[in-house]
């Protein structure tokens, strides 16, 4: 295998990877908690873009866009519901209730696409692109350039808006936000809608890499996690960059050694970098405050 | 004094009518039976991590799955009996999960949850994979144990076994949770820096928890083994961890008649939903986050207000799952 085409295969995981890394990385910033029910977020997101292309058959720019503002609705929708009520629980209430909701929303999806696998077709045909040796697919591309544009587009939304200034507020300090006057609860839905937002887009675009069944998210989570630990937890940017790094990693992995340990990798990772590196390349050392 | 000879004297009674159960079930119930005091076992061993420590964890699936092959591998493959198979299955249990979650000991809290996340899929990974050891998917069968030149082959005869085991296991389980290193998981659950000023060692603590945690599950998973008498990696996937959190959350977290409550609802539902089992991670996932928002503190917990449980000793009033402030983010 080529190298360089491991790299863009990588690279196109890796984006993906960096997308579920975000979401979960937004989330732990503001409310403390990983949120366990993120795979299934980016499975839900998958199903809604193959339903909404394939099934009612609409154009894959608007299904895309559907979807995912589907994805940001159920996130701020769980927010609401489950865990407003429990916001000022500790850690291990607001974790267990992820758990539960991963569980439920596996569930829910089982019950209209039962345990069949889908496919989702590729966007612009199977043919992959020659450039010398190395043969680029043409969706490896689409997912890291709507991968970089959602980011980027983040990234103006944290810093031009004030929704988004206020959410870093938030993240900072939540009794401050709440004394400038700053609506924390609704900070919170937004927060959980953004997150859910980008795992739902993960989840779109990454239908054609993968096959579609309601357990896909476990694989992805896992990568996400791997990739959030190694961007330090509680950095945005971080998140991204590690992302990129896991998929290669992964690709090289795969490729040059073995298809085997590919999907155990995530494991690797997290330990390797608790051992040496335990707050991550991009997250600062933790202060405990009594 | 009182509280403690009335459940002394019950549950004698209590067990000596379980002993008696085999005379009056037919095949399947006490197969039922059976799997719930396997369940038992496993659930307090969750609970001790979960309830107790306030650490959460996604190994325990994974851990019970250890302690079932060991049991199966060693009885099966090597010819060893059952009765050192079966501690040597929770020691495995106990030394692989301690190893596995050594480096997140010291982390924040979030950590261990991924850290064991990513071992559990690594152990089903290992399962699968290393198929000249484990026999891959294909699974194990295994041999009934035997009792001297007596076989305890079938669901009847394998019940008194399963049942002296777990009556062993939950002794143990309310001794340690009353003592000494019972007291310091809960002061590591409540406020870590608060038990690190008094002198416990939070880390050592957390991998004492986790290791006795993983012990129950092994010892769970030989049960288990032996119960079912025939073992799939795939059995010990999500759908068993979903099973286990849900028996903790549901039965009490923080009480070990938490875990014989949680077992007992929880190993029958599916037995009772046998016909819809699309809907069964539905269920457990509602009922989780039911239960979390609203009853925090479990059946057990609820039975206890009312009196009907005698209290516990340090989960009378668990303050950690009820609303408190929450400790300022630094800045």
């Amino acid at each position: 295998m080529d190298i360089a085409t491991l790299l863009v295969a990588g690279l196109a995981n890796g984006s993906l990877y960096s997308l579920m890394a975000l979401g979960l990385v937004l989330v732990y910033k503001t409310q403390d908690v990983i949120n366990f029910a993120h795979g299934e977020v980016l499975a839900t997101g998958a199903f809604l873009g193959y339903t909404l292309y394939k099934v009612v058959g609409l154009p894959y720019p608007i299904a895309f866009v559907v979807a995912i503002l589907l994805g940001g609705l159920l996130g701020g929708l769980i927010e609401r519901i489950a865990f407003r009520p429990i916001a000022h629980h500790p850690h291990i209430t607001l974790a267990m209730v992820t758990v539960g909701l991963s569980f439920a929303l596996k569930g829910a999806l089982r019950i209209p696409y039962g345990r069949d696998i889908y496919v989702f077709p590729p966007l612009m045909g199977h043919t992959p692109i020659m450039v010398g040796a190395t043969a680029i697919s043409p969706q490896s591309i689409v997912t890291i350039v709507v991968a970089l544009m959602l980011a980027g587009a983040l990234f103006a939304f944290f810093a031009y808006t004030t929704m988004g200034k206020q959410m870093r507020a938030t993240q900072q300090n939540i009794t401050g936000a709440a004394l400038v006057g700053i609506n924390t609860g609704r900070i919170f839905s937004f927060t959980w809608a953004l997150s859910c937002l980008i795992g739902a887009a993960a989840g779109v675009l990454a239908g054609p890499l993968s096959l579609l069944y309601p357990d896909m998210g476990t694989n992805y989570l896992l990568k996400g996690f791997a990739a959030a630990v190694l961007g330090g937890l509680e950095s945005v940017p971080g998140a991204m960059v590690a992302g990129l790094i896991v998929g290669v990693i992964e690709m090289l992995f795969g490729g040059l050694i073995s298809t085997a340990f590919q999907e155990v990798s995530a494991f690797f990772i997290i330990i390797i970098v608790l051992m040496f590196r335990p707050h991550g390349l991009f997250g600062q050392k933790p202060v405990h405050r009594v | 004094m009182w509280v403690r000879f009335c459940e002394r004297w019950f549950g004698l009674l209590l067990i000596l009518g379980l002993a008696c159960l085999p005379f009056f079930l037919d095949k399947y119930t006490q197969f039922v039976v059976n799997l719930i005091l396997v369940y038992v076992t496993v659930g307090i061993g969750l609970n001790f991590l979960l309830g107790y420590t306030g650490q959460f964890a996604f190994a325990h699936a994974a851990l019970m799955g250890i302690g079932a092959y060991t049991v199966g591998l060693l009885t099966t493959r090597l010819g060893i009996s059952f009765w050192i198979a079966l501690p040597l299955a929770g020691v495995a249990a106990a030394a692989i999960g301690g190893i596995g979650a050594l480096p997140a000991l010291r982390m924040k809290r979030a950590y261990l949850a991924l850290v064991t996340l990513a071992f559990a899929e690594l152990i089903q990974w290992v399962l699968i994979r290393w198929k000249d050891v484990t026999l891959g998917t294909d699974g194990v069968s295994i041999r009934p144990p035997r009792f001297f030149d007596y076989a305890l082959k079938g669901d009847y005869k394998i019940f008194w076994l399963i049942l002296v085991v777990t009556v062993i296991m939950y002794v143990i389980a309310r001794r340690l949770t009353e003592s000494r290193i019972g007291r310091s998981w809960v002061a590591v659950r409540e406020n870590e820096i608060v038990a690190q000023c008094n002198g416990i060692n939070v880390t050592a603590t957390k991998l004492v928890v986790f290791m006795v945690s993983a012990f129950y599950a092994g010892i769970g998973g030989g049960l288990f083994a032996a119960t079912l008498g025939y073992i799939v990696p795939d059995g010990f996937g999500l759908l068993q961890l979903v099973l286990h959190f849900s028996i903790v959350v549901i039965g009490g977290m923080g009480s070990v008649f938490g875990g014989v409550i949680g077992s007992l609802l929880l190993t029958t539902l599916p037995e009772l939903l046998r016909e819809y089992p699309q809907a069964l991670e539905l269920i457990y996932g509602i009922l989780l986050c039911i239960f979390i928002i609203f009853m925090p503190t479990g059946i057990a917990g609820f039975l206890k207000q009312w009196r009907v449980l005698p209290p516990e000793v340090m989960s009378r009033n668990w303050q950690a799952l009820r609303d408190r402030p929450r400790p300022e983010k630094r800045s």
